[in-house]
């Protein structure tokens, strides 16, 4: 089997599932949770899925080696801050300015992929510390005061419904999945991430440059990193050093969950845009939904955990039945 | 929900609401915090019991799972799906909250920054609870006094990403400043309201390595205020001097038994239910704020009410709910005829 | 022996070099680093981290993940609180109540990985969810401050610098090592982490070794969640918030292997002081606020980074295979 025709099955199985899940949640949702498929809630669901699958898919891009990044929130608000504080102080127009922090973001994680191919660290602990040192550098920076006098075409941007009830963060959310499943499907440098994430021994043998294309990978987490940091301030109105918590720490649940979900592999060498996607349709969709059903507050926890851990096992149930069906015939 | 849809669709809804008549309306307030926190505690019975002595339809205690800022805003938005009608909501960031307020304010829902401010310019109709920074000042005051008025402090305060902590390290170095050398600020620790381990292991090492040095200690925040408390009477140290913040009974506790001079209370009880009246009168009988209100201006804004701070000591500390309350009644007195405008 | 204990000592030495020298240093800086008192300090801080970190440990041994250990860690925390404030259970009894659920809790972990086939990861994500929520649920936020005066003097007592709460730490590193080390379960787990496809081929069941390891981790994280409350003498649903980056770092920074196999406890036992090392010389120094975090990440950088060199220059570091 080769790598793709593997990773297509993996997709397609998990994704198949998710989508099941997603429509028999939002059906029972309509019909018991009072206002769930009201615009107003439509729009707030459709905003946290473009802002949290951004997130998702930033990790993603580090799955694939076997790593993860830690400092995907701490990038995230160091790169937002970036944009604001070209903004504001140096004054630059917004494309400028996004572009600024799009690089920053790649930068930053270049810096950790840097790190990790050069020591032979694990990436858990190198970005461990840089989330440390990146989030420390732009409070001291920025004495944690935000920048809340973003141009009008951003907050308008952040503000925008379509249709009435669909956030353009969305169509942004769509735009990085697209791009990403083109590079990994479509694109030779895709395919050499993969690769050499899937079996760095095997890759470097056959003359891949490992090392840098691990680079690249951390690299496009922060690039990815950066928009969604820029996603969340749209919606936040201001760019904020709180907005992902402490340190950035935040992010890590969604950038997590989502593509885990998906069917992407922690282990490196696979990934699932698709079921990245539907990971956090998923999960907004049943986090919208309890709050909804207005469970005591305290409880909601608890409900998504139990929510989440039986629709994965019923899933896991769907699956296997097909594959016993599969192969019996 | 015919109402809610309206609302939705009259984006001018704020302007009706400031000129509607003095129309009865279901007033449904939303008390929504940053996150689960014991300090909020008492906004539920200050809730409570305006709900039931001014008739409010509703008003009701809703926590996010976690004190994260998309999830505040995610359970406003919920909240405002489910007919709520009214806000009173701590700021999970200063300036990040005006976008949730602002888009409240397009539905025609008025809401009140509520135990904290947001920055101005903001869509709050007024900042109602703490002056961060005074009550930091003042507790600080407090503690140079007990010391008589000379010796060597530290301070443990929050988390660097909220900008109040700022606010607060500023009004402690004020007040040291303020006794013209005689009082030595000697080392300030911040970053320990997370979680009680992570403020107990940097304030005993703090105590262990430099303890002799110490005369007083000031917290402004919750949780380095507990943990400080605790570790003052595990050295069993009644010579460093300690005020506190907040109503915590580990603080309560040990101002009772020596170990801490006081605490700043502050009025989470009467923000809850003076604002949960506030909003019965402004959306259910067509009253409207005051412009021309004497506000105080703090750091953040220029429309602020303050919700009562008090230096609670050993004097009656067992009845420090009842101060609270008369902190409450005392303001209600004036609050309608100053604050408010009503046809 | 020969082996086993060249692994030990390759994990070791340039972990506890640095350790001595860093204590050293600080201790020359400022001479109240070496009171009882301030020892006293460090190693509470040592016996609470240590048996989070080995919570993780055996999980990391045998290759899967436990994010559930905080979560797990409070509400023990909070039950055993409760149990004492609000049934007015014994002490003993309510040590034993709260092992009891830490223990279930860890089953119901590994059970549900085992029978589900999915990745720990997600197994002890949604578990997370499930058991912080029910810490949040029961205490709505509050602390639980009813506990027992016994209790709260294991936290605080100390034999000039020796805590109390060595008791209870330095058993559990001896068990675990012992464990890991000399024991069948043990071995079978490293086996199963180091292949768990082979490991299954000569006759280590499965169900046992992933129950069994999920288990355990169950049980230190309510011995670890149990010691924050005798420590803080209160029982919050924020105890258990900052444990799980910390379960990951002394490991790894002790040299353990995330991908399973190969657990250092002496290692992991270094890793957690090199961390409390570097907290305390943070306070000490009277760093500025503002400059702590960015210090701290410098420093674990430079600490791991150190010992990989060390390594790097003996040729026994990992070569390519980056996790």
């Amino acid at each position: 089997m080769t790598l793709p025709m593997r990773l297509r099955a993996v997709s397609r199985s998990n994704s198949f599932g998710l989508l099941i899940a997603i429509a028999l949640f939002v059906l029972g949702f309509h019909v018991f949770a009072h206002g769930f498929t009201s615009k107003v809630n439509i729009y707030s669901i459709t905003r946290s899925i473009g802002i949290d699958g951004v997130i998702g898919m930033a990790m993603m891009t580090v799955l694939v080696t076997g790593g993860l990044n830690l400092a995907l929130g701490a990038i995230g608000v160091c790169s937002a801050m970036g944009v604001g504080w070209a903004l504001q102080t140096l004054g630059l127009p917004v494309a400028p300015s996004m572009l600024f922090g799009v690089v920053l973001g790649a930068a930053l994680g270049a810096i950790n992929g840097l790190i990790v191919v050069t020591t032979r660290l694990h990436s858990f602990v190198v970005t461990l510390a840089t989330m440390s040192i990146f989030f420390g550098t732009m409070v001291l920076l920025s004495g944690s005061n935000g920048f809340n006098a973003l141009p009008r075409e951003l907050t308008g941007f952040g503000r925008m419904r379509l249709f009435g009830m669909v956030s353009p963060l969305l169509l942004v959310m769509f735009a990085v999945a697209a791009v990403l499943f083109y590079i990994y499907r479509y694109t030779a440098f895709g395919r050499e991430m993969l690769a050499a994430g899937a079996n760095p021994f095997a890759a470097k043998l056959s003359g891949l440059p490992v090392e840098r294309l691990f680079i690249w990978c951390h690299a496009l987490c922060g690039g990815i990193g950066a928009i969604a940091g820029v996603m969340a301030s749209l919606r936040n109105g201001a760019i904020v050093p709180s907005m992902a918590g402490p340190l950035g720490a935040d992010w890590l649940l969604p950038a997590f969950l989502a593509p885990v979900l998906g069917g992407t592999l922690l282990t490196g060498g696979a990934v699932s845009v698709l079921g990245a996607v539907l990971g956090t349709v998923f999960v907004e969709v049943i986090t919208s939904g309890l709050y909804m059903l207005q469970i005591g507050e305290f409880w909601i926890q608890t409900a998504l955990g139990l929510v989440l851990l039986g629709a994965i096992l019923l899933e896991r149930g769907r699956a296997a039945l097909a594959l016993a069906r599969s192969t019996r015939r | 929900m015919p109402r809610y849809l309206e609302r939705i669709a009259g984006a001018a809804g704020a302007l009706l609401l400031a000129t509607a008549p003095a129309m009865d309306t279901d007033v449904k307030v939303g008390l929504v915090p940053g996150g689960p926190h014991p300090y909020f505690a008492n906004w539920e019975q200050g809730a409570k019991d305006a709900k039931k002595d001014f008739g409010i339809a509703a008003a009701d205690y809703k926590v996010p799972a976690k004190w994260e800022l998309g999830l505040q805003n995610q359970l406003i938005e919920n909240l405002t799906a489910q007919g709520y009608n009214a806000f009173l909501i701590f700021p999970g960031d200063p300036v990040a909250t005006n976008s949730p307020m602002a888009d409240l304010q397009a539905a025609g829902i008025p809401s009140i920054a509520t135990a904290g401010c947001t920055k101005d310019p903001t869509p709050a109709l007024f900042c109602f609870g703490t002056d961060t920074g005074h009550s930091a000042y003042l507790g600080a005051k407090e503690l140079i006094k007990a010391l008589g008025g000379k010796g060597t402090i530290v301070h443990f305060t929050g988390n660097l990403v909220d900008p109040n902590t700022q606010l607060r390290m500023d009004a402690v170095a004020q007040a040291v400043k303020e006794s013209n050398g005689a009082v030595k600020l000697l080392q300030t620790i911040a970053d320990i309201d997370r979680t009680p381990q992570e403020a107990d292991e940097k304030i005993n090492a703090l105590l262990a390595a430099r303890g002799k040095e110490i005369d007083g200690i000031i917290t402004t925040a919750w949780l380095p205020a507990v943990s400080s408390a605790t570790a003052l009477r595990r050295i069993g140290d009644k010579r460093i001097q300690m005020v506190g913040i907040d109503h915590d009974p580990v603080v309560l506790a040990a101002i009772k038994d020596g170990f801490v001079h006081g605490t700043m209370l502050q009025n989470p009880y009467g923000q809850a239910y003076i604002g949960s009246y506030v909003m019965e009168e402004i959306v259910g009988h067509g009253c409207k704020v005051n412009d021309k209100a004497p506000f105080k201006s703090v750091a953040l804004t220029n429309r602020f009410i303050d919700s009562g701070t008090a230096f609670q000591g050993i004097d009656g500390v067992d009845h420090f709910e009842n101060s609270m309350k008369a902190v409450t009644a005392e303001l209600m007195k004036t609050f309608k005829a100053t604050y408010l405008i009503c046809p | 022996m020969t082996r086993w204990g060249r692994l030990l000592r390759a994990d070791w030495i340039g972990l506890a070099v640095l350790i001595v020298a860093g204590a050293a240093a600080l201790s020359l800086a400022r001479p109240e680093f070496l009171t009882p008192y301030n020892i006293d300090v460090i190693l509470v801080g040592f016996c609470l981290t240590v048996v989070v970190a080995l919570g993780q440990g055996i999980i990391i041994a045998i290759g899967h993940m436990n994010l559930a250990l905080g979560a797990t860690g409070c509400l023990v925390a909070v039950a055993f609180g409760g149990s004492m404030q609000f049934w007015g259970l014994p002490t003993w009894a309510a040590v034993l109540f709260g092992l009891l659920l830490g223990t279930a809790c860890g089953f119901v972990n590994g059970w549900l990985t085992y029978r589900s086939g999915l990745t720990s990861f997600i197994v002890t994500l949604a578990t997370l969810s499930i058991f912080k929520g029910a810490s949040l649920g029961i205490t709505e936020a509050q602390s639980f401050n009813g506990i027992s005066d016994a209790v709260k003097a294991f936290g605080s007592d100390r034999w000039g610098p020796l805590p109390e709460m060595l008791l209870v730490a330095v058993p559990v590193v001896l068990a675990t090592a012992l464990f890991l080390g000399r024991t069948i379960p043990g071995r079978q787990m490293l086996a199963y982490g180091g292949n768990p496809n082979a490991a299954e081929l000569s006759g280590i069941s499965r169900a046992r070794v992933v129950i069994l390891a999920h288990t355990l981790s169950g049980l230190l994280a309510a011995v670890a969640g149990m010691m924050t409350v005798a420590r803080l003498q209160i029982a919050t649903p924020t105890i258990g918030d900052e444990w799980l980056i910390a379960s990951f770092a002394a490991p790894v920074i002790g040299g353990a292997v995330l991908s399973g196999g190969h657990f250092p406890v002496a290692g992991t036992c270094l890793g957690v002081l090199v961390i409390a090392l570097i907290n305390q010389a943070l306070v000490l120094l009277a760093v500025d606020p503002f400059y702590v975090q960015v210090l701290l990440g410098l420093l674990i950088l430079a600490a791991v980074g150190a010992n990989r060199l060390r390594e790097a220059r003996l040729g026994t570091g990992p070569t390519l295979r980056l996790s």
